[in-house]
């Protein structure tokens, strides 16, 4: 959801001078003279804001009315009014911030190894001229799994007796790796994972980014003799480096809600050591069914997120105004 | 550009767009408020407690499909099979389907449901541990009636009987009469130990201390087979239930139920003494990366001749008998020659965990769905067709079903489950029980994975556990 904001708050600044001229002009010859530009254009956008206000308005609004009560969807006695007493409970929750640091560690570790490595593998690729359509396609295809589907396999694959992974391990000499039942693997597993589905992302985006350089610039640079690291360092990364921090930005927030490959791969374990924010606000949720405390706890997931965001996007346009 | 954006703004239907908006939010606040009140049957009297009639209403002669909802494991295909066989002689009209969840989801899949007061199930197979928040957030109805005009409750054990259905929760052992019920047994259970006879001898082990002695030797002789296999996931119920047995075999208890305490009881010096036991003398009998297994990781490891002794719950032991799914024999007395079924050896008490589940009836579920479910509870607890059950591999709850030939001679661990019936004892039952579960889960799983301290962990469960009833399930 919050990439959704985001990418609306991205979207509506382009269209006003299309409106603006559509609104002011006379209905088309044969068309009812009741049904204006105007009204057409409400008739037609009507059905979207319908579905985005009972789907996403109305539900984030209701959590945050919840979120200031003792509510729980399963107890039968009416909400009171407690105040910011759940988001007090929230912040100042041991257990919460246990959880932010894992997240935290998880979303640096799995956005940075992508974002290497998915920048590396579309500079590859952008240098060949034969076979580079479906090179691309190739590695595009575990972005199109579904995560629960991912976590399954891979909990196959990393399983310590039984998984493929330590069975290679094995014939080259190394013994058991118990990846998803010790504190520290158990987290480079679930980062391994993650990178494993969305390298692509970051790939085809910074691909988009390295077909879009000018040749005349590296041109230019041949003619000047510039070594191949000066038109790296000089050309392809400053040209391409708003277009990564914007996928990087993607992928963060992403990382920052990971529920499915958690729940699918470790179930937050060992302990609790692989919990994430996501997976205990369903714990708070689900299993506790204390409504009015996990939606304190979502709501200041989202305002983490929307804050940070904020930041970043100033970051990128004092880049993109430098 | 700014001028463009302020006329872009102007063009839109401001007051009509902010009328529609209001009045959109508003009817969706109202459908999210009223919502549900209008369900099935007994929705609007379930927030009170709804009460099942004493005499079965009229039923319907129309095609009808009776809903189950339970967990994905043989039984459940089992349970469908047979009333689909079975019921149909009697009420012909009647389609049963027993809809599966993942375990994991067992408890999610019927509770978000009772929470929006609308179930797609009609009978919902709840752990005995469910009870109290189903019962207390009045999501079942009340069967007291109904069982004391249909049921023949002396053809039980009367703990059994109490465990798959009385709220309060009954005393180990013991059923109140005085108590409500709300709910009849579907499937009873416990744990097995599963022994390889031509490792370890014909002979099981008689204490827990023998056990693990026998574990060890049979390791040591026997490399790349482990000493032992049992459930250490922290997912559903796995670790919990593992810590539990060991603590009752060391004469621990899990709380003090009268004054609702934990704090002190469960971590006190059996209580280590089992956790000791669990981690420091057990885990390391396991197969390396066993830190995540539940039911099915243990049946492979003892299909596939990995594990000296192993502990699993009877229910889903059918599979370890099949050759079809074992390396240990082409036929099934080949497997039965290396595979022994026995009781919990006993060390400082005599208990074994209760499992299995019973059956209850949704609250929201439409009225003649519910009389169509209140008919096939007092059909399927009936003495013929409770041995009818067993013979197609069930496990019954009535008396003269559980001492039948038919029984008995259906699986060679049956005979384990008799015997171990007035062993049994349950966890808690209180509306609490997820979140208890799930704090006893995390730190057993994290002791038992090296990432707790085990007296820490026992030391964390007693305080968490105890908040939460301290709290009423509040909080984080």
């Amino acid at each position: 959801m919050v990439a959704g904001c985001e990418l609306t708050a991205m979207t509506t600044t382009t269209d006003h001078p299309v409106q603006e001229a559509s609104a002011a002009s006379p209905p088309a010859p044969g068309r009812s003279p009741r049904l204006t530009d105007r009204r057409l254009a409400v008739l037609f956008i009507s059905p979207a804001m319908l579905l985005l206000l009972t789907m996403s308005v109305f539900p984030l609004l209701w959590a945050l009315y919840l979120s200031f009560t003792d509510y729980s969807a399963t107890r039968d006695v009416p909400a009171d009014f407690v105040g910011f007493q759940n988001y007090a409970d929230v912040l100042t929750s041991p257990q919460v911030w246990q959880r932010a640091l894992t997240t935290l560690v998880y979303v640096t570790g799995a956005v940075a190894l992508q974002t290497v490595l998915g920048f590396g593998i579309a500079y590859l690729i952008s240098r060949r001229t034969r076979g580079r359509g479906v090179l691309t396609t190739l590695f595009l295809v575990p972005m199109m799994l579904s995560p629960v589907v991912v976590g399954l396999f891979w909990k196959f694959m990393l399983d310590a007796q039984f998984g493929v992974i330590n069975s290679m391990l094995g014939s080259l000499g190394f013994g058991q790796v118990e990846w998803l039942t010790r504190q520290r693997t158990a987290l480079i597993s679930l980062i391994v994972v993650d990178t494993w589905q969305w390298t692509p992302f970051i790939m085809l985006i910074a691909l988009a980014g390295l077909t879009a350089v000018p040749k005349y610039l590296y041109e230019a640079a041949s003619i000047d003799r510039a070594s191949e690291w000066f038109r790296f360092r000089h050309i392809t990364l400053p040209m391409v480096w708003p277009l990564l921090l914007i996928a990087v930005m993607f992928r963060a927030i992403e990382a920052f809600r990971l529920f499915d490959l958690v729940y699918i791969l470790t179930s937050g374990g060992p302990g609790v050591s692989t919990e994430t924010l996501s997976f205990h606000v369903y714990k708070v949720a689900f299993l506790g069914f204390n409504t009015g405390l996990a939606s304190a706890y979502g709501i200041l997931m989202v305002l983490v997120v929307i804050v940070l965001a904020q930041f970043y996007l100033r970051y990128l346009n004092k880049l993109k105004e430098g | 550009m700014r001028y463009l954006q302020r006329a872009g703004r102007r063009s839109l239907p401001g007051r009509q767009a902010r009328l529609a908006t209001a009045a959109i939010l508003a009817a969706t606040a109202l459908a999210a408020c009223g919502g549900g009140d209008d369900g099935g049957g007994g929705g609007a009297e379930a927030a009170s407690g709804a009460k099942a009639p004493a005499t079965i209403p009229d039923l319907t002669d129309d095609p009808l499909t009776l809903s189950f909802i339970w967990f994905e494991w043989p039984p459940a295909q089992a349970l469908e099979d047979f009333a689909n066989a079975e019921y149909t002689k009697e009420r012909p009209n009647v389609t049963i389907e027993v809809n599966t969840v993942p375990n994991a989801n067992w408890h999610d899949a019927m509770f978000t449901q009772f929470a929006a007061k609308q179930t797609d199930f009609d009978i919902p197979i709840l752990d005995s541990q469910h009870i109290g928040e189903a019962v207390t957030n009045g999501n079942i109805l009340d069967l007291t009636d109904f069982v004391d005009e249909n049921i023949d409750v002396d053809a039980y054990d009367p703990y059994l009987l109490a465990a798959y259905g009385q709220y309060p929760q009954a005393e180990t052992g013991q059923r109140d009469e005085d108590a409500s019920l709300y709910g009849l047994p579907l499937l009873g259970d416990t744990w097995t130990m599963i022994y390889r006879k031509d490792l370890i001898g014909d002979e099981p082990p008689k204490t827990w201390d023998e056990m693990i002695d026998a574990a060890q030797k049979c390791q040591d002789e026997n490399p790349g087979v482990s000493g032992l296999a049992f459930h250490q996931a922290n997912g559903s119920d796995a670790a919990a239930v593992t810590y539990n047995t060991v603590n009752g075999i060391y004469g621990g208890n899990l709380w003090n139920a009268e004054d609702k305490t934990i704090e002190g009881v469960i971590n006190d010096e059996a209580g280590q003494k089992a956790m000791d036991v669990l981690v420091n003398e057990m885990k390391p009998l396991t197969a390396k990366g066993s830190g995540n297994w539940f039911i099915d990781e243990v049946n492979a490891a003892v299909a596939q001749g990995k594990a000296c002794i192993a502990f699993q719950w009877i229910a889903a032991a059918g599979g370890l008998v099949d050759p079809a799914q074992s390396t240990l024999g082409t036929t099934e007395d080949e497997i039965l020659d290396k595979l022994g079924f026995a009781t919990l050896p006993t060390q400082d008490a005599d208990v074994v965990p209760l499992g299995g589940m019973g059956m209850h009836i949704s609250a929201y579920a439409p009225a003649d769905r519910q009389a169509e479910a209140l008919n096939f509870m007092k059909w399927f607890e009936q003495e013929d067709i409770q041995k009818k059950w067993a013979a197609a591999g069930g496990v019954p709850a009535r008396t003269d079903a559980l001492e039948s030939p038919e029984f008995l001679e259906a699986g060679p661990f049956n005979q384990v489950y008799a015997d171990s019936v007035s062993r049994m004892r349950d966890m808690w039952n209180v509306p609490e029980y997820a979140q208890l579960i799930d704090i006893e889960n995390t730190n057993v799983n994290a002791a038992l994975n090296g990432a707790k301290d085990p007296e820490q962990a026992l030391d964390d469960i007693a305080e968490q556990q105890q908040q939460v009833l301290d709290s009423d399930g509040g909080g984080l």
